[in-house]
């Protein structure tokens, strides 16, 4: 199970500079749906990938689904040459992402966020309209419902 | 950011079967206790999993 607390946590103190996506966004936003891992968009800046080594660095990530065994560095050189990574911690599992459909990275995202206080932590979150918007981008079928939902959740707050 | 897209009938379609009562009382919630809730949901399907895993199929 996902330690949401300790990987927020763990972001927060080594000051990663990331904005919460996904399902865990969704929840924040009021979603009753299960969801498992937490997804980030991460700033691609030098010092944030050094942050986000640093934070990460304790809890061993490794790809997730893949093979033990495979020569994976967890470094900033190795987030350097990729963009989204899925892994796995022993704190559970987290998505981390370059840039997503429709949103862009960090930087064209971070003025579509709400901070939102999650275990006395002050975290950047997608805000929901643009959470909906992304998820439309995506075009899953599979986030349908998760869309029906979220566009639920916008008529109810805005009735309040 | 790309523009912003118009209603979609196959959302709104998917819209009249969400359970409303479940999001207003979320929604009462602060966020913690949002993410509070999921956890154990988490556990609770973890568990139904894991029975799952111990039943013995009836002859």
């Amino acid at each position: 199970m996902t330690d949401f607390r300790g990987l927020l946590e763990a972001l927060s103190a080594a000051k990663v500079d990331f904005v919460i996506v996904g399902g865990l966004a969704s929840t924040a936003h009021g979603s009753a749906r299960l969801t498992r891992d937490i997804d980030i968009v991460y700033a691609r800046s030098a010092d944030n990938l050094k942050r986000l080594v640093a934070a990460l660095a304790p809890h061993r990530p490794y790809l997730r689904g893949a093979p033990p065994g495979l020569p994976f560095l967890w470094d900033d050189a190795t987030i350097q040459r990729g963009l989204n990574f899925t892994l796995t911690t022993t704190l559970g599992d987290i998505d981390l992402l370059g840039e997503i459909a429709g949103g862009g990275r960090f930087e064209d995202l971070i003025s579509h966020t709400v901070e939102l206080e999650m275990f006395g932590l002050a975290c950047r979150c997608i805000d929901l309209p643009t959470l909906i918007h992304v998820k439309r981008a995506a075009g899953r079928p599979k986030d349908l419902e998760v869309l029906a939902e979220l566009e639920a959740l916008l008529e109810e707050r805005d009735d309040r | 950011m790309s523009p912003p897209l118009g209603p979609d009938p196959v959302i709104e379609a998917y819209k009249k079967d969400v359970d409303r009562t479940l999001l207003r009382a979320n929604l009462r919630r602060t966020v913690t206790e949002r993410i509070e809730a999921l956890i154990e949901l988490q556990k609770l399907a973890d568990e139904a999993r894991r029975a799952g895993k111990r039943a013995k199929p009836n002859r």
